[in-house]
């Protein structure tokens, strides 16, 4: 009895088990590249302000040059992506509505990036976030990008050297994260920041010029507003103010420091910041002490680098580079009141719970006085003598 | 003579009873009731659960050995035995029934989100029903393997020392703590399982160390439970930690290795394990306990009935937060057995001793 009853469960299973019910067919399957979020143009007697939500899904399976009506896009190499457009109240009522535009069922577990259009991103983008921590199948690291101008505009163009825009942006932005050009903000990162009060949220930002699409800086929020923009040659001090650095390039023109027409590049840029907090008087004294080391691969100018005293005095020039554009940095940010270094996590390391909840930290943070201590060392100067 | 359980097996038991769905979620409690570096309480409440398995010590060493259940009857009258059996087993059902559902909700949630949630339960019931009439030893050595399915991944914490930050753990204790006592309770349920070594007497043998196996299997639970806390407490924000509803999924889907992302599905899939070992214990349990309830009834149909009414009354809470709400009050109740149990079992003891010499 017990034996029939055990093979009936046994039969059982096995028909059940396979049997599944939450299938998942993969030419079925519309996997969501890219989204982008913009503010829809508003129209008359509309009291609400509508969001523009489009979609890239990268389609391999059809053949270059048909597209659906919605536009879809051709690129080469045979490679074809779909593009769809919604116009909606919420992102996630604009999932239905840019479903009944395509015979796929729409995933985002393959959703790796977000272009959020300037005029939203002013407006703030916790709202759009929140969706996406809040669905399960989103990883935390779907990057947050942030476009000067429309952000649909520049996922809809085609791109002539670039066959999938979503996937071009992608990757561009994942090359210059390594090289600290762009910060790399992920769903993780910026949650993060918005949560904790110690720190203001970071993210990149990308720009249309013509044929292809540029890093435009990196964009600095206050809370979830986009409040300014650090311009891409000054992104790298920003990112030596910001954390240790292990890959990174810079350019530095010395005729700031007056040495004109001279110029040096160091390469394999590696930096450790350390950042020191003195209470003073009811206001705070931050020293941010930055050691950079990193091989010249570039010179042009009067001195020799060979001579020890000559390098020494180059470093000591880039040194005094570095320092004037960081401090510059801050005292912008100071002036925006926006803390995207986190300074304020240090700052509340040093304090006692009531004393930093008593303090109104962005009032303070515009008042305190920061200090950058530079000290760069050339490692070596490449494998050819003048 | 029948085998008798290793100390091995006993502490890794201990592990898999106690680590459940729960370690999904500690983190965020921690800081929801705890406030800032919440982590910290864990070890206090490891002594609290220390003292008590100290109780459960008292009662194996002044009982000789013998089961609870005879501890119980020879000195008890019926009337008084078998309402605590009825309540036993009913706690005991309970529990392991919707500790199931919670963590089958939460699996459904990730992994097959349009799957019955029911269908998924039933095949779960299946393996812990075969389990369990296999008998406690079978069940030990399928958490040991259980146990080594799972442990590994402890490893995987090591991949975020990158992004840990100490300057995220503030110097700030215990700051914007809400409900701490019921806070601390619903935490410290979750080192709830090792009561149920009471029932473990009459299967272990009594020269090997089997309570000292037992202190360390809770040693285990603790270190595994602060170093996942910690690690969540440095790599986000506290007031993001907050609003995490499972931290512990949202770290393993951050992790990517060169050759697969996205990892949180298959780990989930593999601690089912140690919610399987957390039901199928809970169940053995009730079934020990409904056995001395009627001795002459066969284990196996017990065992059926028992497994059949957990799955029948798991049917109704439906909503997670209604699950959540169950497991709170049934988590009160198995604190009460916790401690309840052994301190009337010493006092049993003590009375029934009366003025024997206490070994």
């Amino acid at each position: 009895m017990l034996k029939v009853l055990r093979l009936f469960l046994t039969v059982a299973l096995l028909v059940t088990v396979t049997g599944c019910g939450d299938q998942r067919i993969l030419e079925r399957l519309g996997f969501i590249q890219t989204t982008s979020y913009d503010l829809a143009p508003r129209k008359e007697n509309e009291s609400e302000q509508k969001l523009m939500i489009s979609v890239t899904i990268p389609r391999p399976d059809s053949g270059s040059g048909s597209g659906s009506g919605s536009g879809s896009g051709s690129g080469t190499g045979g490679v074809n992506r779909e593009f769809l457009t919604a116009i909606s109240s919420t992102s996630k009522e604009s999932r239905i509505i840019l479903s009944r535009q395509t015979e796929l069922q729409l995933v985002s577990g393959q959703l790796r990036n977000t272009l959020f259009g300037l005029s939203l991103a002013k407006q703030g983008i916790w709202k759009h976030i929140d969706t996406l921590v809040r669905d399960p199948s989103i990883s935390p690291r779907v990057k947050i990008t942030v476009v000067n101008g429309n952000a649909h505009d520049l996922l809809t163009k085609n791109y002539p050297f670039h066959p999938r825009t979503g996937q071009y942006i992608d990757r561009m932005l994942e090359k210059e994260s390594l090289s600290q050009i762009v910060p790399k903000t992920s769903l993780y990162q910026f949650t993060k920041d918005y949560f904790d009060d110690g720190i203001d949220p970071i993210a990149p930002i990308i720009k249309e010029v013509g044929d292809s699409v540029k890093i435009d800086g990196i964009a600095l929020f206050r809370k979830d507003r986009y409040i300014m923009r650090i311009d891409p040659k000054q992104s790298i001090i920003f990112a030596l103010m910001r954390a240790d650095i292990t890959q990174g390039e810079i350019s530095v023109d010395l005729s700031g420091e007056n040495r004109n027409n001279e110029h040096v590049t160091l390469s394999s840029l590696v930096s450790h910041r350390s950042v020191k907090v003195t209470p003073r008087k009811g206001n705070f004294h931050v020293d941010i002490n930055i050691k950079v080391s990193g091989s010249v691969l570039e010179y042009i100018g009067v001195l020799d680098l060979e001579k020890n005293k000559d390098r020494s005095t180059i470093e000591k020039l880039v040194s005094q580079y570095i320092r004037t554009d960081a401090e510059q940095l801050i005292a912008n940010m100071q002036q925006n009141r926006i803390d995207s270094l986190g300074l304020g996590k240090n700052i509340r390391s040093t304090l006692s719970y009531a004393k930093w909840h008593k303090m109104n930290w962005p009032d303070t943070y515009r008042n305190i006085d920061v200090q950058c201590h530079v000290k760069v060392q050339i490692k070596d100067y490449g494998m050819f003598t003048k | 003579m029948k085998e008798k359980l290793h100390p091995f097996h006993i502490s890794v038991l201990v592990f898999m009873i106690q680590a459940g769905v729960v370690v999904f979620f500690l983190p965020r409690m921690l800081a929801q009731y705890m406030g800032y570096n919440g982590w910290v309480a864990i070890p206090l409440f490891s002594v609290v659960a220390t003292f008590n398995i100290f109780l459960i010590s008292i009662v194996y060493r002044l009982g000789d050995g013998r089961s609870i259940f005879q501890i119980m009857e020879q000195s008890l009258s019926k009337l008084i035995v078998y309402p605590v059996y009825t309540y036993l087993i009913v706690v005991w059902t309970l529990l392991g029934c919707i500790a199931a559902k919670q963590y089958i909700i939460l699996f459904q949630v990730f992994v097959f989100p349009t799957t019955p949630i029911m269908y998924i339960k039933l095949l779960v019931d299946i393996i812990a029903f075969s389990l369990i009439i296999k008998g406690i030893y079978n069940i030990s050595k399928a958490a040991t393997v259980f146990f080594w399915m799972v442990i590994w991944t402890i490893l995987m914490l090591t991949f975020f020392i990158k992004g840990f930050e100490w300057v995220n753990l503030t110097p700030f204790f215990f700051k914007e703590s809400t409900n701490v006592v019921v806070g601390s309770i619903s935490i410290f349920s979750s080192f709830l399982g090792y009561e149920l070594v009471l029932l473990l007497f009459p299967y272990v043998d009594s020269k090997k160390g089997f309570m000292k196996a037992v202190y360390f299997g809770n040693f285990l639970t603790t270190i595994v439970y602060l170093s996942i806390s910690f690690v969540c407490f440095g790599f986000y924000s506290f007031k993001q930690l907050t609003k995490m509803k499972f931290p512990l999924v949202d770290l393993l889907a951050y992790i990517r290795l060169p050759f697969v992302e996205r990892v949180e599905n298959i780990f989930l899939a593999l601690y089912l394990v140690t919610s399987l070992m957390s039901i199928t214990m809970y169940i053995w349990a009730a079934t020990e306990t409904a056995k001395s309830l009627i001795p002459r009834a066969n284990k196996r149909w017990i065992t059926a009935i028992l497994v059949c009414c957990a799955f029948v009354v798991s049917w109704i809470p439906n909503m997670l937060s209604e699950v959540e709400l169950w497991l709170k009050y049934l988590g009160y109740m198995a604190l009460g057995i916790a401690f309840g149990l052994p301190l009337m079992l010493i006092a049993i003891l003590v009375i029934h001793n009366g003025g024997k010499k206490i070994a």
